[in-house]
C-alpha cells in the first residue's frame, strides 16, 4: 500500500521543486496622507529622487528611489485610500512606532542635517548595540526610523 | 516618552548591558569594514575587541548574527560587485578584495550569488 502513495507524493515534490520563484523586494510600501506634500519632503528633505508618477484617478502611482541606488527598491507613496488605514497609522504613530526605516551611513549626521532643515525628532540618534536608531515625523501621518548598523 | 522609545531603551538594557563591550565589538567590524581587501585573519579582528579568539566569535554572532569571517566574505563580495559593475577583470576584483586565489574567490562569489563572477558582470552589463 505504501508504494501506492509515494509515487504521486514524489512527483508532486519534484513538480514544486522546479517551480520555485525567487521573490524579490522591489517596492514598499508608505502610507501618506498627501500625496503632493510627500512627495516634496520625500525629494526636497529626505533627498530620494522621484522614480515614477503615474496618474491613477484620483491618486497617483507615485514611487522615489534613493540617489545611491536609483536601480533599488521603490518607496511607494500610497495614498490612503481604505479609512481603517487612517486608524492604523495613527495608532502607530501616537505609540512612536516607526513605520518603516531607511539605512545610512551615519545617523548623527543625517540628524543634524535634517534637524537644520526643520525636521521633527521623537528620538534623537540612540545607540542600541551595534545599530544606531532615530525616528522623525515624515509630515504625512508617519514615524519614519533612521538605522545605521 | 512613547511606547517605541521605552521599548528601545529596555531591550538596548537588557540585551547590551556592556557598553564597553558594544564598543569593541562595534570596533572589530569597522575593522573589517576599512581593512577587508588586506591580509587580515582573525587574531588580528579579535585583538580590536580586545577578546580571545573563540569568545570573539560567539560575541560577533550574538550581536550580528553571522560570524566574523562571514561577515568579511560578505563585505568583499559586496565590493567585488560593485567593482565587476564597473568593467574590472575578474583578476583585477580578486586581489582588490583581498583574496590571493583566483579559483577561492570564483568558487565563493558563486556560493554567495549564484552567479560565476564573469557571468554577474555580463549580467550587469546586458540588463543595468
Amino acid at each position: 500500500m505504501d508504494s501506492d502513495y509515494s509515487i504521486p507524493f514524489i512527483i508532486f515534490a519534484e513538480t514544486f521543486t522546479f517551480n520555485i520563484i525567487c521573490m524579490k523586494v522591489k517596492w514598499i510600501s508608505v502610507l501618506v496622507d498627501d500625496q503632493k506634500k510627500a512627495l516634496k519632503f520625500y525629494t526636497g528633505i529626505l533627498g530620494f529622487i522621484k522614480k515614477t508618477d503615474v496618474p491613477m484617478g484620483e491618486y497617483s502611482w507615485l514611487t522615489v528611489v534613493s540617489k545611491e541606488e536609483p536601480d533599488g527598491a521603490e518607496v511607494v507613496l500610497e495614498p490612503m485610500g481604505f479609512a481603517p488605514a487612517k486608524i492604523y497609522q495613527k495608532a502607530l504613530k501616537d505609540a512612536g512606532i516607526p513605520l518603516t526605516m531607511f539605512h545610512v551611513e551615519n545617523v548623527q549626521n543625517e540628524f543634524e542635517r535634517l534637524e537644520k532643515l526643520g525636521v521633527k525628532f521623537s528620538m534623537k540618534p540612540t545607540q542600541m548595540g551595534p545599530t544606531t536608531l532615530a525616528v522623525f515625523d515624515d509630515t504625512c501621518g508617519n514615524n519614519i526610523q533612521l538605522i545605521q548598523v | 516618552m512613547a511606547f517605541y522609545n521605552n521599548e528601545v531603551a529596555r531591550l538596548t538594557k537588557s540585551l547590551y548591558p556592556h557598553d564597553d563591550l558594544t564598543k569593541h565589538i562595534i570596533q572589530s567590524k569597522l575593522y573589517i569594514d576599512k581593512h577587508f581587501s588586506e591580509n587580515i585573519n582573525l587574531d588580528k579582528i579579535a585583538a580590536k575587541a580586545h577578546a580571545s579568539k573563540f569568545h570573539f566569535i560567539r560575541l560577533f554572532k550574538k550581536y550580528y548574527g553571522c560570524t566574523p569571517n562571514q561577515y568579511l566574505q560578505e563585505v568583499r563580495i559586496e565590493k567585488a560587485k560593485r567593482i565587476l559593475q564597473k568593467g574590472k577583470t575578474i583578476g583585477e576584483v580578486c586581489y582588490a578584495i583581498g583574496f590571493r586565489s583566483k579559483p577561492s574567490f570564483i568558487s565563493l562569489f558563486k556560493k554567495m550569488t549564484g552567479l560565476t563572477p564573469l557571468a554577474y558582470q555580463n549580467k550587469k552589463s546586458n540588463f543595468g
